[in-house]
């Protein structure tokens, strides 16, 4: 019976590549999948590709295809990946460099593009395209004018095209994250538009491994403790056979795959489990199983697909403004105390100076910056503290603004209470860049696969 | 009767869309399941996070898993990078679920 295997090899930009390369060495794989994107990613990338042309994709994968892509290239495991962000024939071209340089003769890279909009939304709003917040957030031509990038969701399809054209590597876009594994699962199984019970498969295959190691116990509310040799974590590998599914890693590598492990990443960023919503095909995980079948080895079952929706989501980045964030740490005696004194005057200041913002947090680090509200403060906690961290973020419309409390800073060491050490170094402004959802008909999509051969 | 935190009956992770927050929690003892579908209602989650979590929330059951899946809108003040959180992406709305206070009968 025929069986793939598939791993994942990146959870984010920015992941450690250690469990990618154990797992093309010892994972046994015929495919590893990298998502390197997450909401604003491209965004980010948008904006690095304007100040360099050459930049705008994860430079990441080219250096972990440095390590493994002669490995992967002769052991014949084919990996996917949406590193190509805003510059996907410039990850293309560096990739390639990087295969002629390791001497691998005919390696293919296929690539997928079309899911930058970006030149088509004036044309789109011409047409009648309303552009109207999935989550009813604002009015769309508020930020019209202030759009950084433009990048549409897709499926399988594309990716598909380019292993059927015999590519050895496949790099994308916004390929959505899932997709990227799905597309291998349904190319070799040959899996149909009607066959939505295993597209639906294929989709939780790669939802269970598209955030890395957050699948195998990286993360792991249940039992951190119990995860063994997390300075060495593996990354979880799905295995599908035509009527099974499990989740698993590769031997002698950190990590764990339980039940609660799954469980934990099966919901994960999910709304309804009835009607998980991809390109593919909407996904009800809602009478779903998760069965230990073994040590590291758990059995995912009853897994439903349903019709694909009619619309394919788009993602908007645009610029919301600026921000700016700093702060001051306080000791014992009365750290908490000296802290919020110091907000105080600094607030003070502002005020006379007149700075405008449009939104403004002071938080206390120690205390209560991560539980906010639910954090439980009392008057003996209070007193006992040993040092707190005043953190100072705002948000303003214009950079003047934002510039504004930089210089205040520093000086409250000297000029406010007592024992303030100021660290993290002097506070820059940042741009805020606001995400904007909404859906799209399939028809002002078109995706255009293609194949590069190392010669 | 005791008090308990939930984190002593229930796992559970938070993921972001958005300004969206979603926290899956499941019983860490399949016994304690339908004790925390009763206790779990949507009110006592709005209560617990008070203003932390300013839109509607919404509840799934997932019976095989023994596990809920509660979706609190606009609940990350905004949203990468729009929230001025520390925790943009709220990745401790899961423990911060968890420090619920839930009343058990003393054996527990």
């Amino acid at each position: 019976m025929k069986r793939v295997r598939i791993g994942g090899g990146q959870g984010f930009w920015g992941d450690s590549p250690d469990a990618a390369i154990h797992m093309v060495r010892h994972g046994n794989l015929n495919y590893m999948a990298c998502d390197y994107l997450a909401e604003l990613t491209l965004s980010i990338m948008q904006r690095q590709k304007m100040k360099n042309p050459k930049a705008g994709y994860a430079r990441d994968f080219i250096d972990l295809m440095e390590v493994i892509g002669k490995e992967a290239f002769e052991q014949k495991i084919g990996i996917i990946t949406n590193a190509g962000g805003m510059n996907i024939t410039g990850a293309v071209e560096a990739l390639a460099e990087t295969a002629r340089q390791q001497g691998l003769h005919g390696y293919k890279i296929g690539y997928v593009t079309g899911d930058d909009l970006m030149e088509k939304i004036p044309d789109m709003i011409a047409q009648g395209c309303k552009f109207e917040n999935m989550d009813d957030a604002g009015d769309f031509r508020d930020i019209q004018d202030k759009l950084v990038n433009a990048n549409v969701y897709f499926g399988r399809e594309p990716i598909m095209e380019c292993l059927r054209e015999g590519a050895d590597t496949v790099i994308t876009g916004r390929a959505a994250d899932s997709a990227m594994f799905l597309a291998p699962l349904a190319y070799e199984f040959g899996w149909k538009e009607e066959d939505m019970d295993d597209l639906a498969r294929g989709i939780m295959a790669g939802h269970l491994l598209e955030c890395g190691g957050q699948g195998s116990g990286g993360n792991f509310q249940y039992d951190w403790r119990g995860v063994p040799d997390m300075d060495r974590l593996g990354f979880p590998i799905a295995e599908l056979t035509e009527d099974s599914f499990h989740i698993t890693k590769a031997p002698e590598c950190g990590g764990l795959i339980t039940e609660q492990s799954c469980k934990e990443q099966f919901l994960y960023e999910v709304h309804d489990p009835a009607n998980y919503i991809t390109p593919d095909v909407t996904v009800d995980i809602s009478r779903a199983t998760l069965t230990q079948d073994g040590e590291n080895r758990v059995k995912v079952g009853n897994i439903k697909g349903k019709k694909k929706p009619d619309m394919l989501k788009l993602c908007l980045g645009y610029h919301a403004g600026y921000k700016v964030v700093t702060y001051l740490s306080y000791a014992w005696p009365d750290a908490y105390e000296k802290a919020q004194y110091a907000a105080d005057i600094l607030m003070k200041k502002m005020k006379r100076k007149g700075m405008q913002y449009e939104d403004i947090r002071i938080d206390y680090l120690g205390l209560n910056a991560l539980h906010l509200d639910v954090a439980e403060i009392d008057d003996e906690l209070i007193k006992r503290t040993n040092e707190v961290v005043l953190r100072i973020a705002i948000r303003t419309k214009d950079k003047k603004n934002a510039k504004m409390i930089i210089p205040e800073i520093s000086p409250l060491q000297l000029n406010g209470p007592p024992g303030a050490s100021f660290f993290g170094g002097r506070a820059h402004v940042t741009d805020v860049i606001g995400l904007w959802p909404t859906l799209i008909p399939r028809d002002a999509v078109t995706l255009q696969s293609h194949i590069l051969e190392v010669e | 009767m005791a008090l308990v935190y939930l984190n002593t009956l229930a796992h559970g992770r938070s993921g972001d869309k958005g300004d969206t927050s979603n926290v899956c929690v499941f019983a860490r003892d399949p016994k304690d399941y339908e004790f925390l579908k009763k206790v779990l209602t949507v009110e006592r989650v709005k209560e617990h996070f008070g203003p932390m979590v300013q839109g509607e929330i919404t509840r799934y059951e997932i019976d095989t898993l023994c596990g809920m899946n509660f979706v609190m809108k606009h609940a990350l003040g905004g949203g990468a990078t729009h929230s001025l959180r520390l925790d943009t992406l709220g990745k401790s709305m899961g423990s911060a679920f968890m420090r619920m206070k839930i009343e058990v009968e003393d054996k527990k």
